[in-house]
């Protein structure tokens, strides 16, 4: 008799009999839903191997239009090194963009991987199993495409390796009282951290698929398994290393989205130098990077084939998600807004009347639009599971958050206190060539990542298969979960 | 060398595995001989083994401390050994210190868990080893040193207890 | 090191060290922008060209700003120069993460360009929007090239720049002043804005010398400072203007 068979002995006990076909139903619904029994060990292996392995022509195909992308927009960024900053639309006195926009948009959006695997895992809410990887995974990428932005946007990018402290023979160190030198410290350290997490939590699987792969992934598998065998103190040893990541990893995601609203913050640029700014990005960050993780389950689901895995439960909770963290967004931003309108201050009015009825206010109501209808129309639980519901939802979200940086950065450095140094911003082919690449960056790694490293984490599933059985209360069959570490 | 042979064997169920090397302790052979390898974390204790002590907290605080030690460098020795004034601040600043303080404290916390863990588990290891590769197809596998004389009653003991695949296992790239 | 290259054979200085300043008396400028265009000739300051200036691009260290009020034919225009306000207490100072910009001992707010890696933090920090950015590499077509001023570096693409007191001109007349071992006289040392401006409107000297020009010139009860709110401690003072200026 296996594990699972010795969960549930209710299966001998008798039902009564108007209830069998219902209670079948129900029964087959839970074992479908926690894995139980149909699926042998061996079996989800190999569902999770194969999308990995079976790579059809859509793959290359969306493979070579995002290099392709990719190379376009290193043309254009070393076409902006050769020329100068002028072949950007920055000017005085907008002397930040859309780049340092779509960088604290990559930011906001590597928060939700670790909302996922690390903050409900603290929590033990076992439905962040199948997608903590992928949600890592976004993370990692996420920062990799937002640290590529301190360097873009450099005039003299050659010489960025003067913000790294090193001994050097100026004797000069770098100014610990910049807030772009937290941001480096405090980004390089998120990505740093992530990455190792997403590994570690990967070796089981890598001994997994180095067990059942052959030729170039059974070396790369054995490689990165680093001799993994699974005895009970490399168990252990795992357990609690991923615990003390899982701790750590909160108060650095907390703190970095917080850093990087205070480049903004600690200015006196008008509507910047505000204390809501770090709760604020923050809270935006977790909503735009839920929306996101969301919009790449429902993609990777029907393009991986992982309905099995990825299935109603996860998108209903990332979806209830998704929607407290809207709400918790709507809750800042009013409290930032009711302040800055109530203060009457002469050019923060005129800054809102601008938003409101003036120039930039067509990109100010779709700001609202996208932001605050997936907030009404995810209450429903039928919006919530409908993949492509959420799908155009979620999207809705990701572009209303990445209005608002693109308000708040270049839109409110075209005011400031003196009105003979406002200006107008237009973004140029290089800098939408240069955003357009990290979106296809982002996706291309995503892409790879998927093919070659498991993407569901095989073997936290299993471990939740190990805490769940079926139990019966009065005419109910419910599962319950066992208080396992 | 030659007193000892090598046996491995696998199992479908946790408790027919508790049981088994119950069942092996009575004749004799120490918990040390004994490796439990499984492709599924089991709670701890639950096939009767003990708890293994391990350094992964210690070496955790050593790295935070280590951290916090660089971030007061950087933030609060570095700018005294070139002092340049800007915006009318101390040359020394604390709540930027704070902050570098503190992230250079998660950062070496959090590469120290790594570095810590991977070091202790011995990894990377390369080496032949023994091992199966049903493990990480839902088996629990159970490797074991004894003299060559008890070979038949485990193998017996084991069976029994619902194992199969018994036998001798060769050192296997790993 | 940080300080200056002074040696003990230093210049004699007054016992509390210099702290330049600026004192601007709007009721004598006219508008005329001599001083702009003196300091594009001392400085090396590029002229970029019609399309860029539209674009928000103009190099000018320091302008005229100009505002009109009231409708035609009662029009008026109200205008001051404004330049860098070498600010005691500057907000773009900190924000380097490089030290390219710092406070000097002697209250000017340095510009350091080869230190200088183009993030822009300074440009975005100034709420006076004096910090220039060098969106192209400078042209001087020929034979502009030939009135380029050797005291002063020509900067590359990528780098802030601003007024900086003309701190060759400063550096100069000290050198002038101890090699002929005798202080420097107030008024002596003058930025090209300084020296060009027709109506004298502008008056540079040593705030911390309580006899100097700029020194009682701000002690008037005409002077402001602007942005004075924002706490930023400017040490260009300014003089209300009659009528026609603000």
């Amino acid at each position: 008799m296996s594990d699972l068979q010795a969960a549930h002995p209710e299966e001998h006990s008798p039902v009564p009999a108007g209830e069998e076909q219902e209670t079948a139903h129900t029964q087959d619904e839970f074992r479908q839903r926690l894995l139980l029994e149909q699926t042998r060990d061996w079996e989800i292996n190999q569902a999770v191997l194969q999308p990995m392995l079976r790579t059809g022509a859509g793959f290359w195909i969306l493979a070579g239009v995002l290099a392709a992308v990719v190379a376009w927009g290193l043309y254009a960024w070393s076409y902006q090194i050769r020329w100068g900053f002028g072949v950007a639309g920055i000017n005085r006195p907008v002397y930040w963009g859309i780049y340092i926009a779509t960088f604290v948009f990559w930011v906001g959006i590597s928060h939700a991987g670790t909302m996922i695997s690390a903050v409900l895992r603290v929590f033990k809410a076992d439905w962040r199993r199948p997608i903590t990887r992928g949600a890592e995974a976004m993370t990692a990428f996420a920062l990799m495409m937002a640290g590529l932005y301190p360097l873009i946007h450099l005039g003299r990018v050659w010489k960025f390796y003067w913000m790294i402290p090193y001994p050097n023979n100026r004797g000069m160190w770098p100014n610990f009282q910049s807030p772009l030198m937290w941001d480096m410290v405090a980004i390089f350290t998120y990505l740093i951290g992530s990455g190792l997490y997403l590994y570690l939590a990967m070796i089981p699987d890598m001994a997994m698929a180095r067990d059942n792969t052959k030729n170039w992934r059974y070396q790369l598998y054995r490689l990165l398994a680093l001799g993994w065998r699974g005895t009970e103190i490399e168990w252990h040893k795992l357990h609690r290393a991923l615990s003390i990541f899982s701790i750590v990893i909160i108060p650095v995601f907390l703190s970095v989205h917080s850093i990087v609203s205070w480049d903004f913050a600690v200015t006196l640029q008008p509507r910047w130098h505000s204390t809501i700014f770090a709760p604020f990005f923050v809270i935006g960050a977790v909503y735009s990077g839920l929306a996101a993780l969301a919009t790449i389950l429902v993609l990777v689901r029907w393009g991986m084939r992982l309905q099995g895995f990825l299935r109603e439960e996860h998108f209903n909770a990332l979806g209830k998600l998704v929607m407290v963290a809207g709400m918790a967004w709507l809750y800042m931003w009013f409290a930032g807004l009711i302040v800055e309108w109530y203060g009457n201050e002469p050019v923060i009015s005129e800054m809102l009347h601008e938003e409101i009825s003036g120039p930039l206010a067509p990109l100010f109501y779709l700001l609202l639009f996208c932001n605050l209808t997936p907030i009404v129309f995810l209450v429903f639980k039928k919006v919530r599971t409908t993949p492509v519901l959420l799908l155009v939802f979620t999207l809705m979200v990701n572009l209303g958050m990445y209005i608002e940086r693109v308000l708040i950065i270049p839109g409110n450095l075209q005011r400031n206190y003196l009105p003979f140094n406002w200006g107008t911003y237009r973004p140029t082919w290089v800098e939408i060539s240069v955003v357009a690449m990290t979106f296809a960056g982002f996706a291309l790694l995503y892409l790879l990542f998927s093919r070659i490293f498991p993407y569901v984490p095989v073997w936290e599933i299993k471990e939740g298969r190990l805490r769940y059985t079926l139990r019966r209360i009065g005419r109910l069959l419910v599962p319950t979960a066992a208080e396992i570490e | 060398m030659s007193d000892t042979i090598v046996l491995i064997g696998l199992f479908h169920e946790s408790t027919q595995t508790a049981d088994a090397i119950d069942q092996l302790y009575q004749m004799g052979i120490p918990e040390e001989k004994i490796v439990v390898m499984t492709g599924v974390p089991f709670p701890e204790q639950a096939l009767g083994r003990h708890k293994e002590w391990i350094h992964l907290p210690y070496i955790v605080l050593a790295g935070a401390l280590a951290g916090l030690l660089f971030g007061v460098f950087l933030s609060v020795v570095t700018p005294r050994l070139y002092p340049l004034t800007v915006g009318g601040r101390p040359v020394v600043a604390g709540p930027p210190a704070v902050i570098i303080i503190y992230v250079f404290t998660m950062m070496a916390t959090i590469v120290s868990t790594f570095l810590g863990v991977v070091w202790e588990m011995g990894f990377p290891s390369f080496e032949r080893k023994y091992y199966h590769k049903l493990t990480t197809s839902g088996h629990l596998s159970v490797l074991l040193e004894c003299s060559p004389g008890q070979e038949s009653k485990i193998i017996a003991v084991i069976e029994a207890h619902g194992g199969h695949h018994v036998h001798q296992p060769e050192r296997m790239p790993i | 090191m940080a300080k200056e290259e002074r040696q003990s054979a230093d210049p004699p200085t007054p016992a509390v060290g210099r702290r330049w300043g600026m004192v601007i008396d709007l009721d004598r400028c006219t508008g005329c922008q001599a001083c702009v265009v003196a300091c594009h000739a001392e400085n090396n300051v590029p002229v970029v060209g019609e399309t860029e200036a539209a674009y928000g691009r103009s190099m000018h260290w320091i302008r005229i700003e100009r505002y009109w009020e009231g409708e035609y034919p009662r029009n008026k225009a109200r205008f001051m120069p404004i330049l860098c306000q070498q600010c005691t207490e500057a907000p773009c100072e900190p924000v380097c993460p490089v030290f390219a910009t710092y406070h000097s001992e002697e209250g000017l707010n340095a510009q350091i360009y080869n230190r200088c890696i183009g993030t822009r933090y300074c440009g975005s920090a100034c709420p006076y929007k004096v910090r220039v950015f060098n969106w192209f590499d400078p042209e001087f077509p020929e034979p502009l090239a030939e009135q380029l001023n050797p005291d002063v570096t020509v900067r590359s693409r990528g780098i802030i720049e601003k007024c900086t007191f003309c701190v060759q001109r400063i550096r100069r007349s000290e050198e002038v002043a101890h090699v002929e071992s005798r202080p420097v006289a107030d008024g002596e040392i003058q930025p090209a804005c300084v020296q060009t401006c027709p109506s004298d409107a502008l008056v540079f000297g040593d705030f911390n010398d309580p006899d100097s020009q700029v020194s009682q010139l701000a002690r008037s009860r005409r002077s402001f400072r602007l942005l004075d709110q924002l706490g930023t401690a400017p040490a260009v003072i300014y003089l209300k203007g009659g009528e026609t200026n603000v």
